[in-house]
């Protein structure tokens, strides 16, 4: 049921490292900050998340565009630790910045709907993670049409498989890395409003699902939408089979461990071209 | 070890990459103290060689022999070791260090101590002409410089066989003939190299023996003369106005 | 020797000062600050040896550095030994934990290893917070101060030599990494992995030894820490945001080079006790306050001035030679 989410959140990096070939190490503080956003609408006008979620997809789509402006475009070619220390510097900035602002209190955002019970077999959802992962799944297939049939989703996808090649044809390749990031954070900012009411919100919120959403997106290949999709499914599925047998206390040990083990195993995801990370992307 | 005894020796070596194969049951020997040419259109499976023979690769079959003894599949470091140093068709050189470092580390490989490495370094880059550059970045140098300092650093590592890849490529003719120069003052010195080009002038003056390959088979090995006779090799490389050019 | 002395003046004079200042000064909030700053420029060191030296850039060093915490602390509140066998075991594990680093090194390049650590910095994160039967969960365990060298109970100026002792070896671990053999192959594994093993240099093996060496100095660190400070936290000693400090000291300071940890340590651990002090009596939030500082000097460094202060350092030097 997760899966839907989780791969709304994987999507937008896959796509970042795909076409930008920069591992984004803040893309989880853009989750939290979307769950803050969601909060305080909640909070101070009673918005539904599932409205707030309009807003938050064009109102991240500018912040992704300033935030590459400011940040990431300096760094596009630079080394591998530039990039490295960048992204894990503005991580530590929009957590702090967070923790300053709204302080580390654990804030909840309850609408009516998180408490009406739906049941399917013998498994119970609530309403909110049905509807959430509805919507974080029309957004992802949304995504993926958007790439495979729009003119801009083509230029995206040239400039992921050959940067230089890409420039050579015309391609300015400065406005598709600031568009692709632009969407990605869109992503995963609308991500965290869907998210907010199923999880307590804090600075350091975005953590557990930035390391979750790299397992979905090493899993299914860097790059590889399909791939984030599928591996979206698989992660939830294996997350709550793990809750079932190990307790919901030990279930992040899990999915980290999985990490490290898709790593080392299988790197290039189960639909990568094998030894992808070690040609050095 | 007599002067023509085999020093490498390749047995039926083949390399896949998923559906490709890279190099498809290659066979060879090369005699200590002669110069093997390896030539073949692009993508025949040349570089692809070099990586196995040098450790890089594990081939699906087949064996590579160093002076008689099984290297297959061992790692690079130890064949370098053992007295086969390689060099990168796209020049690696520690570009943050100095040239005479460069070198140093490569002699460090034989030597124990880093003053005794630093004078060998000293010698070594005294022999490829570098001197004057010994003190700079490797990253500033030029293209020509730099495949010197490919060639220097590998040196060092006093190899028995030096396998050079694409050497002369992007080279001025200044520069394409100082190295080689470089190569006959090794060669004539004792050392055994076996030479990927496609400068075929430049081969035909070094290569005692050369090795053709073509989808990653070899389909031809000989004598200059007669391979640049041999029709297949004409159709799958040299092209007609080479062998009337020779004529 | 004299030398070599001459030739790290910059070293010798920090050093130097930093063993001399406890005759002049009592201050125990300065000698405090004092000892902080050499625990941290040893921590950013140690860290230097795999990021720096090696190339194997880490963001998971708080795991050796907790291993280390709590090794020492539970040896003396749960088996009721001296916090140096404590560190001993510490080291042990961290070693091993090493080894594991190592292998991933070999196994991944860049980020991607730099992924690996975080998850196994934050595997141990909740490992240990959730062991409450051993570890005492996420209430950390407090450490009990006993006066002498055996328990670790020094006096603030007795921590003082501690931690500059502490200071001098990952200093010297660096150093020695300058001038030696393995230093020089190290370095070009840093350059150029695959150059390097063409040359004969064993890769893998050197990598995993600098991680694993440079676990073990964190872990001794960690140790030395946990009884400084009297409290091992959980979720602070196997924070991300600790792994990240160490490196960020680095890099101001200068990456890949002996002193940088400690000039970094310096500017950043000042800053700090100013903040903090400054800002004591305002509420909590402002703890956030030097955090975004530093990851916005982490962001701009990394960028405009990659040598860091030793780098700028040595370009004046040599501005004012060619003068």
């Amino acid at each position: 049921m997760l899966g839907g989410i989780y791969a709304l959140i994987s999507i937008g990096l896959t796509l970042i490292f795909g076409i930008m070939r920069v591992v984004n190490f803040a893309h989880g503080e853009f989750l939290m900050l979307g769950m803050y956003l969601a909060f305080w609408a909640f909070f101070l006008f009673t918005a539904d998340p599932y409205f707030v979620v309009l807003v938050a997809m064009p109102l991240f789509f500018v912040v992704g565009l300033v935030v590459y402006g400011l940040v990431m475009r300096g760094v596009i070619h630079a080394s591998h630790n530039v990039q490295i220390f960048t992204t894990v510097g503005l991580s530590t900035v929009l957590q702090n910045i967070a923790l300053v602002a709204w302080s580390g209190d654990f804030r909840y955002v309850r609408p009516w709907h998180l408490s009406t019970v739906l049941r399917a077999g013998s498994t119970i959802f609530n309403l909110t993670q049905v509807v959430a992962s509805l919507i974080a799944i029309t957004l992802t297939l949304a995504l993926v049409a958007f790439m495979k049939w729009t003119h801009a989703g083509r230029v995206m996808r040239a400039t992921a498989q050959d940067r230089d090649a890409a420039t050579l044809m015309g391609i300015d390749t400065d406005r598709v890395y600031r568009l692709t990031f632009a969407i990605g954070i869109a992503a995963v900012g609308a991500a965290g409003v869907l998210v907010a009411p199923l999880y307590s919100v804090y600075p350091t919120a975005g953590l557990q699902f930035v390391l979750l959403s790299y397992v979905v997106v090493v899993l299914g290949g860097l790059g590889d939408m399909l791939g984030a999709m599928i591996g979206s499914l698989i992660v939830a599925a294996v997350e709550v089979a793990g809750s079932y047998v190990f307790g919901v206390a030990w279930k992040e040990i899990f999915y980290f461990l999985l990490f490290i083990l898709v790593l080392v195993f299988r790197p290039a995801g189960l639909f990568g071209q094998r030894g992808a990370e070690t040609l050095g992307v | 070890m007599s002067a023509r005894a085999p020093i490498l020796e390749l047995d039926r070596v083949t390399k896949r990459f998923g559906g490709l194969t890279a190099v498809s049951s290659a066979s060879f020997t090369v005699r200590a103290g002669e110069i093997l040419g390896i030539i073949g259109p692009n993508g025949a499976g040349k570089t692809t060689l070099f990586n196995v023979i040098s450790g890089y690769y594990r081939p699906e079959s087949g064996r590579v022999l160093f002076a008689g003894q099984d290297v297959t599949g061992q790692p690079p470091h130890s064949i370098c070791r053992l007295g086969l140093t390689r060099t990168f068709q796209l020049v690696k050189p520690f570009g943050n260090l100095s040239v005479i470092d460069n070198v140093m580390i490569g002699a460090l490989t034989r030597l124990p101590t880093v003053s005794s490495a630093r004078m060998e370094a000293e010698r070594v880059v005294e022999m490829c002409g570098l001197a004057a550059h010994a003190g700079g970045h490797a990253r500033t140098l030029p293209i020509g410089l730099r495949k010197r300092l490919e060639v220097a650093r590998a040196l060092a590592t006093r190899p028995r066989l030096l396998l050079l890849d694409e050497v002369m490529a992007g080279l001025n003719p200044t520069e394409l003939a100082g190295i080689i120069e470089l190569i006959r003052r090794l060669h004539a010195d004792g050392l055994t190299l076996i030479v990927i080009e496609h400068i075929m002038a430049a081969m035909m003056r070094l290569a005692q023996r050369i090795v053709v390959l073509h989808h990653g088979e070899v389909i031809a090995e000989g004598a200059p003369a007669a391979i640049t006779q041999d029709r297949r090799v004409v159709d799958a490389y040299l092209g007609e106005e080479f062998v009337l050019a020779q004529a | 020797m004299t030398g070599l002395l001459r030739a790290r003046r910059g070293a010798v004079v920090l050093f130097g000062l930093a063993a001399l200042v406890p005759i002049v000064v009592r201050d125990a909030y300065f000698l405090d600050s004092l000892v902080l700053i050499l625990l941290w420029g040893a921590l950013s060191a140690a860290w230097n040896v795999a990021g720096g030296y090696a190339g194997q850039v880490s963001i998971g060093h708080a795991s050796f550095f907790g291993i280390g915490a709590y090794s020492a602390a539970l040896m003396v509140t749960r088996f009721g030994r001296g916090p140096w066998l404590g560190m001993l075991v510490g080291v042990v594990i961290s070693i091993g934990a090493g080894f594991v680093i190592g292998f991933l090194s070999n196994r991944l390049k860049g980020p991607y290893f730099a992924l690996s650590t975080i998850a196994f910095s934050q595997v141990l994160l909740i490992g240990v917070s959730r062991w409450r039967g051993f570890t005492a969960g996420a209430e950390g365990i407090p450490v009990p101060f006993r006066p002498g060298f055996a328990t670790l109970g020094l006096s603030h100026v007795g921590w003082v030599y501690m931690a500059l002792a502490a200071a001098l070896v990952c200093y010297a671990v660096e150093v020695y990494l300058e001038r030696s053999r393995v230093g020089y192959q190290l370095a070009g594994v840093r350059e150029d992995e695959d150059a390097a093993e063409a040359l004969g240099i064993p890769t893998r093996r050197l990598k995993v030894g600098a991680v694993t060496f440079s676990a073990a100095l964190t872990s001794v660190c960690g140790s030395l820490w946990a009884q400084y400070i009297g409290f091992v936290d959980p979720t602070y000693v196997f924070s991300v945001d600790l792994s990240v400090r160490f490196a960020l000291n680095t890099i101001i300071g200068g990456m890949g080079t002996a002193l940088g940890p400690f000039l970094g340590s310096i500017l950043i651990t000042s800053l700090e006790t100013y903040l903090r002090a400054t800002f004591a009596g305002v509420k909590a939030g402002f703890t956030g306050i030097y955090l975004i500082v530093y990851g916005t000097a982490l962001i701009l460094v990394v960028r405009f001035v990659p040598e860091g202060l030793a780098g700028i350092a040595t370009r004046l030097r040599m501005k004012r030679a060619h003068a």
